[in-house]
């Protein structure tokens, strides 16, 4: 690359010659960085302050400099590139450095094997040359096969830039021939000379425009991985078998490498352990030794215990690699949305062997002929679960092959029915199907030009996956710029997952026809009204899913405390006890020890309690110590960021116990009203819960008191009585909450 | 495999207990393990969205009534004979496939008695709601045949009907069920339209309980069978089913089931709750946004993951998986981890917030690219199976009519719509073809494909794999013709459930055997076995008479000369190549150079052993970084 003096220059506004070459040189590396490739690359600057190759001796080879020997890039190099590699202010001769890395690649693939050897030079040829020696070195490229490609900031030939994209080019971009200094114009012929005397068809096509390049690289490799052969016999009963070879076409490609976890000071996996331990599901949860650990399955309700050696033994077995037909039937039968499992195998007849070429040939195009497919019991070997499959004949014009894919087993399937839409509310007008056909007229991606060739606007399968894109894109920049936020997604990569802008220009007619013919209106979704008690019914069955996932110990714990007080707090409140206010205070304390712990869970079971230390203080008309700690629970929401929290109070309409409530309250029920609206003025949007909450309320009270008389008097199971005594559903839903706390207490 | 079956000592869990905890706990772990992975796994299982909506209950009200028992002309089995079959075949399946579901059944029309508070005459619940178990499918085996008739007329007998005190009694099945249910069901099968004979009363009261339950949410199925002279739903049913979903007549118009394969679909169809596994829009242009929902049709079937149990009770462990420091061994929180990826001779460091960011493009939902003849739509454009879209009018009004204008519009033009599809939060985008499908009914109005849209994955750049397709000369007229005999001769009819899977099969029998103490597991018959000998005598000559036309004499297909060749070929070394041992330096260049890629696995898995590397892993990377570990350290 060149980084001397005039490759800085640029017009205003614009990107210099030498800040186009580095992006081109960066995202090249970084292409092969991430696709881990085994090419070796070498790096050699020239108009260089400084000098230092192997060839520079008296005064010759100056101003050239090898940055980097021939190695596998690695990210030590994007990192030098991103920092080292700045505009110098010297001159170096293009054909001086050429040979310097002729030299290189020379003495540096000594001994070693490789497929080319290629030089990629990036220059604005705007530096005096010695072309004397021109002759001799493309003798010397012919000789060693070393191919060369040129980068430059302006096209090789104005007309051959304008044929491919007229409407692309860029005003900016300046000509051959206009502007260009007289080395340049000189330079440029000797590039000429070059291209058209090496051994290479069209020469020319291999001097690129940096623009170009730029896109052109920008998107990363895509993941290349060497097909595996699978050689086996395709076999048509006991005595007809073909020698055939499978390969994966299509699949589903997941990203090479996986995270791993490392600590987030030193780095390091290896400080990371993960260590998982078995314990009973009792009390103490007494730990289990992985020795004394048997395995079992579920069948049904009922849990089998299995060795493995067992299972091993009495496992399906099959004979291993297979690929038998079972039978042929119309292609027709075979439905499109019924493919399963994540590729595509081709088949071919075995490599060098001509026979079985001849008779998969006739096999295949018997199928194509009779428009059928073969099904066949397919198995990757002994190990492998095997399957069964559709073979369907792919003929092309240079290969023949078989297509096979998965088909699903019975257990797979599953047959949902969906009501008819055949329904009056739901058939469409003539006027509006008119606007669908209109529309899909205007979006057709498939089109003819005027030669009667067709066209795809948008074909999936040339782009690269985005997921790896944007990957790469964002491990590049945290190797080369540690500590700083990852980029936002590159606007190409964006503008390649949209749709085209000739389609968007044209069905914004047909769309907005459309948007009138067809009223669409988002459902407004009741306010689902959580109460606690019926988050708190769907809870105690998802607990154990979340008692999992955080640490257990504590839960359980926590989780005793939480229930207890309630029943300890209703029993001493309840029958007048004189010690209320420690029991308050008792109370009050849980409830901020289960609030310290931000999490649904915890807020149900303050919410149970607070419920309880209402009903309590209604009952026995003491408001006061209720009161008061409701008013500074509020206060201290929005410091302590429980605001969700204070949602799920308001559905539950847990407010202050106003006059009508209890006599001695110095609460009005306006204000008790008042009390549960938030700060900032959102009323307008939150009065339904407020207003709604009267219900729930008077509801919650009910099962409250109910629940309590239950405790002292009863002790039959509360969902069994709700439904007894004639309770309707949604009211016995609501006391599930509170019955599960109960039912486990006694 | 003796030893094994009587050691086994069963563990039956009661749902209502806490012991439940374990398995999903498993279940739990196996997700993590698999978002740890980076797994992107769509499919949905029988034990993870049951968690977030409840459990699905499925009661069989069976008629037990004499008429029921009465065989059909020339041995066909009885109404009574043909329900038991139905009965085991969806106890089987849901242990397969959603072995969280709820299964009662319950006669009425009996002589004996037998429910919970015994408050009901002539109704007997032989099995409440519960998760089905081997034993259950063993005591629904016993009511079958003619050995079942007469164990059916011992035990629970044919005596006066009351359907409504047999509802009351469902209704009380489910209210003693603690656990959430999402989807009740509850399916009568009777062979008498008039089951109380006229008597007002006892309709009535039936009407009620009806209505009560399906107040609840219970949805009440009619599964009528073949009675002499025909079934005629209008005398009383019609007031006791709910009224099919789409609120056609189609439910009523019905004919009668008089064969089991017919009773099988029916139940089929209605005893899966469709579960969608997204709903999201289908965005077609700014502000045209139609609500649909993704359901997933076909998920490859999985021999369910194990159990860990304690060997002394057979009782199910948890597992705690932990974290922690290996130097100082502290426990290490989720902030004091972060994610690495190790390129270029770097690791490269993530917070885990990030490696999630990193992966979300947009908001989950589909939208319109465009459209295409159907024809672009390529055979090998395959990379996962499909899902199915249908609209959610609850979501967004009017998304049906629209939905259905599209669905007609690319069926009749043979287009498919093509769209960015993101199923997820935090998911990259995929493309998608949606292809139109017509609602299609058999004969006896069931249905058999659903109107709606199936959404084919399409494969980004990425996912082809550059082939070198080896060529050959095609064959002869004459030798394709020869072929087109054979095929004509192995020609059948495929059906999609006609294949059963022998691996999940032969698990599931095997975990029969050992439930139920049987000597030896069933038989299972593998359908994806060739019959050999049938097609060899189908085709008969035609073999001998193609193999003559394309191979040579002395060609044997069997025998493997390419790979003597191969070695061959290689020249002269035909020995194995000595073993190339790597010294110190010589490794540590290639760590430093980066080269390591180059060696052959072989190569590294020597090296690793020289150098006392331990690895898990086979895979090239995995060595390598076993490698570069140990020797820059």
């Amino acid at each position: 690359m060149d980084v001397g003096l005039t490759m800085s220059n640029s017009a205003p506004g614009e990107e210099s010659s030498f800040e186009l070459a580095k992006k081109v040189i960066q995202k090249f590396v970084q292409r092969q960085v991430f696709s881990e490739t085994k090419i070796e690359l070498a790096l050699v600057l020239f108009g260089t302050d400084s000098t230092d190759n192997p060839l520079s001796q008296d005064g010759q080879y100056q101003n050239i400099r090898v940055h980097r020997h021939l190695r596998i890039p690695d990210c030590e190099l994007l990192i030098e590139i991103e920092n080292q590699v700045q505009p110098e202010s010297k001159e170096g001769d293009w054909l001086d450095a050429l040979v310097v890395c002729m030299d290189l690649l020379h003495t540096e693939t000594k001994g070693k094997k490789y497929d080319c050897l290629n030089i990629a030079l990036l220059t604005d040829l705007n530096t005096q040359t010695n072309e004397e020696s021109l002759e001799v070195i493309i003798n010397n490229l012919t000789q060693s096969g070393i191919t060369m490609q040129f980068f430059l900031p302006f096209p090789v030939e104005e007309d051959k830039e304008g044929q491919g994209d007229s409407e692309r080019r860029d005003p900016g971009h300046p000509g051959t021939g206009k502007g260009l200094s007289r080395e340049q114009k000189k330079n440029m012929e000797l590039v000429k000379e070059m291209m058209l005397s090496l051994d290479v068809e069209d020469g020319l096509d291999e001097i690129h425009t940096f623009r170009n390049a730029i896109e052109e690289l920008c998107m990363f490799k895509r993941v290349e991985r060497r097909p595996v052969a699978w050689p086996c016999q395709l076999t048509i009963g006991s005595s007809l078998s073909i020698r055939i070879v499978g390969y994966k076409a299509v699949t589903d490609e997941k990203p090479k490498k996986m995270w791993i976890t490392v600590d987030a000071q030193s780095h390091q996996k290896d400080d990371v352990k993960r260590e998982t331990v078995y314990c009973l599901d009792d009390d103490n949860e007494t730990e289990v030794q992985k020795d004394d650990i048997i395995q079992g399955f579920r069948y049904g309700s009922d849990i089998v215990p299995f060795s493995k050696v067992d299972q091993e033994q009495m496992k399906y077995k099959h004979d291993g690699k297979c690929f038998a037909v079972l039978g042929f039937t119309k292609q027709s039968a075979i439905h499109r949305h019924q493919f399963m499992g994540s590729q595509i195998l081709k088949i071919f007849a075995a490599r060098d062997d001509e026979h079985a070429g001849v008779a998969l040939s006739a096999l295949i195009r018997a199928l194509n002929e009779l428009q059928m497919v073969a099904i066949v019991r397919y198995a990757y070997n002994r190990t492998s679960n095997p399957q069964v499959g559709a073979a369907f004949p792919c003929i092309k014009q240079d290969s023949e092959c078989l297509m096979y894919v998965q088909l699903p087993f019975m257990e797979d399937l599953r047959h949902f029915t969906f009501p008819s839409l055949e329904n009056k509310k739901f058939t469409p007008s003539d006027a509006q199907l008119s606007a669908v056909d209109s529309l899909i007229d205007s979006m057709m991606l498939v089109e003819e030009d005027e030669n009667g060739e067709q066209r795809d606007l948008f074909k999936p399968h040339r782009i690269p996956n985005p997921a790896f894109q944007r990957h790469f894109q964002c491990l590049h920049h945290r190797a080369v710029s540690p500590g700083t936020p990852l980029p936002p997604i590159e606007p190409w990569l964006k503008a390649a997952l949209d749709r085209p802008e000739v389609i968007t220009e044209r069905c914004q007619d047909p769309l907005d026809v459309l948007k009138r013919k067809f009223p669409l209106t988002e459902v407004e979704k009741k306010k689902k009204l959580k109460t606690s008690a019926q988050i708190f019914g769907k809870e105690s069955e998802e607990s154990e899913a979340k008692k999992v996932k955080e640490d257990e110990a504590e839960e359980y714990n926590l989780a005793n405390i939480a229930e207890a007080p309630v029943i300890v707090f209703i029993s001493l409140f309840g029958c007048g006890d004189p010690r209320v206010l420690p029991v308050c205070q008792q109370l009050t304390h849980r409830i901020e020890q289960l609030l310290s712990n931000k999490n649904t869970q915890y807020y149900m079971k303050s919410i149970t309690c607070i419920q309880a230390f209402r009903e309590q203080s209604v009952k026995l008309a003491n408001a006061e110590h209720y009161n008061s700690y409701l008013q500074s629970l509020k206060g201290s929401i929005p410091n302590r960021g429980l605001e969700v929290f204070w949602e799920l109070l308001v559905q539950d309409g847990l407010t202050l116990i106003s006059k009508d409530e209890v006599e001695g309250s110095t609460v009005s029920k306006a204000e008790a009203n008042q009390f549960l609206v938030a700060e900032e003025q959102k009323e307008e949007a939150a009065p339904a819960p407020v207003e709604d909450t009267g219900d729930v309320d008077d509801l919650v009270s009910v099962q409250c008191l109910f629940l309590t008389c239950l405790y002292f008097y009863s002790n039959t199971c509360l969902c069994n009585c709700c439904d007894s005594n004639g309770v309707k559903t949604i009211s016995c839903v609501s006391t599930w909450g509170v019955c599960d706390v109960l039912s486990s207490q006694i | 495999m003796r030893q094994s079956l009587h050691l086994s000592l069963v563990f039956t869990v009661n749902p209502e207990t806490g012991l439940k905890a374990a398995p999903m706990a498993e279940w739990n772990a196996y997700y993590q393990n698999e978002d740890e992975e980076g797994e992107e796994e769509e499919g949905e299982h029988s034990g993870r969205d049951y968690k977030i909506t409840g459990r699905d209950s499925l009661v069989f009200l069976v008629d037990a009534s004499k008429e029921m028992f009465i065989k059909g002309e020339d041995g066909e089995p009885s109404n009574f004979d043909m329900t038991m079959q139905v009965v085991r075949t969806v106890y089987t399946s849901k242990i397969i496939s959603s072995d969280k579901d709820l299964v009662a059944l319950v006669f009425y029309g009996t002589e004996e008695s037998k429910n919970p508070r015994n408050s009901f005459k002539h109704v007997y619940v032989y099995h409440d709601l519960s998760e089905p178990g081997a034993k259950r499918v063993q005591e629904v085996d016993a009511l079958r045949g003619e050995k079942g008739a007469k164990l059916a007329a011992e035990t629970i007998g044919s005596g006066e009907t009351s359907l409504g005190d047999a509802l009351w009694c469902c209704a009380n099945l489910y209210s003693d069920i603690k656990l959430r249910l999402s989807h009740k069901r509850l399916m009568i099968f009777t062979c008498r339209d008039e089951p109380h004979g006229g008597d007002s009363v006892k309709d009535r009261q039936a009407r009620t309980k009806a209505s009560d339950l399906k107040e609840t949410g219970v949805v009440i199925d009619l599964m009528h069978l073949m009675k002499p002279g025909g079934f005629d739903i209008s005398l009383f049913f019609c007031d006791i089913v709910s009224p099919p979903e789409d609120e056609s007549e189609l439910g009523l118009q019905l004919q009668p089931s008089d064969k089991l394969e017919d009773l099988l679909k029916r139940v089929r169809a209605k005893e899966l709750k469709k579960r969608a596994l997204a709903r999201l829009n289908l965005c077609l242009g700014e502000g045209i946004n139609v609500a649909v929902g993704i359901y997933a049709t076909a998920v490859a079937a999985r021999k369910p993951g194990s159990i860990k149990l304690y060997r002394e009770t057979n009782e199910p462990v948890r597992s705690k998986t932990r974290t922690f420091h290996t130097q100082t061994g502290s426990l290490l929180l989720p902030s004091e981890i972060k994610k690495a990826q190790y390129y270029g001779g770097k690791e490269i460091v993530m917070e885990r917030d990030e490696v999630d960011a990193i992966k979300k493009f947009d908001d989950p939902g589909l939208f319109l690219i465009g459209f295409k003849p159907m024809e672009k739509l390529k055979l090998h454009h395959h990379i996962r199976p499909a899902v199915f879209l249908y609209p959610e009018e609850d979501e967004v009004k009017g998304s049906s009519c629209l939905f259905s204008a599209l669905l007609k519009k690319c069926s009749e033009r043979n287009v498919f719509a093509l769209c960015r599809f993101i199923s997820r939060r935090n998911y990259p985008p995929r493309f998608v073809a949606l292809l139109p499908q017509n609602e299609e009914l058999d004969e006896g109005k069931v249905q058999i494909t659903p109107p709606g849209f199936n959404v084919i994955y399409l494969p980004f750049a990425d996912d082809f794999r550059t082939l070198d397709p080896p060529q050959f000369p095609s064959a002869s007229q004459t030798q394709v013709d020869k072929m087109k005999e054979i095929v004509s001769k192995l020609r059948f009819k495929y059906r999609s459930e006609g294949f059963e899977n022998p691996v999940i099969q032969q698990h599931f029998r095997n975990l029969e055997a050992l439930a139920l103490d049987m000597m030896a597991p069933e038989e299972i018959e593998d359908l994806i076995m060739p019959k050999v000998d049938q097609i060899d005598q189908r085709l008969g000559p035609l073999v001998q008479e193609f193999k003559d036309l394309v191979y040579p004499a002395y060609y044997n297909p069997e025998s493997k000369p390419a790979a003597k060749r191969k070695t061959a070929d290689t020249g002269g070394g035909a020995e194995k190549k000595p073993k190339v041992e790597l010294t110190e330096d010589e490794l540590k260049a290639h760590v430093q150079n980066n080269t390591l890629v180059k060696l052959t696995v072989p190569v590294l898995k020597d090296a690793c052993k020289q150098f006392g590397v331990r690895t898990t892993g086979t895979k090239k990377q995995e060595l390598i970084d076993a490698l570069i570990a140990r020797l820059r350290s």
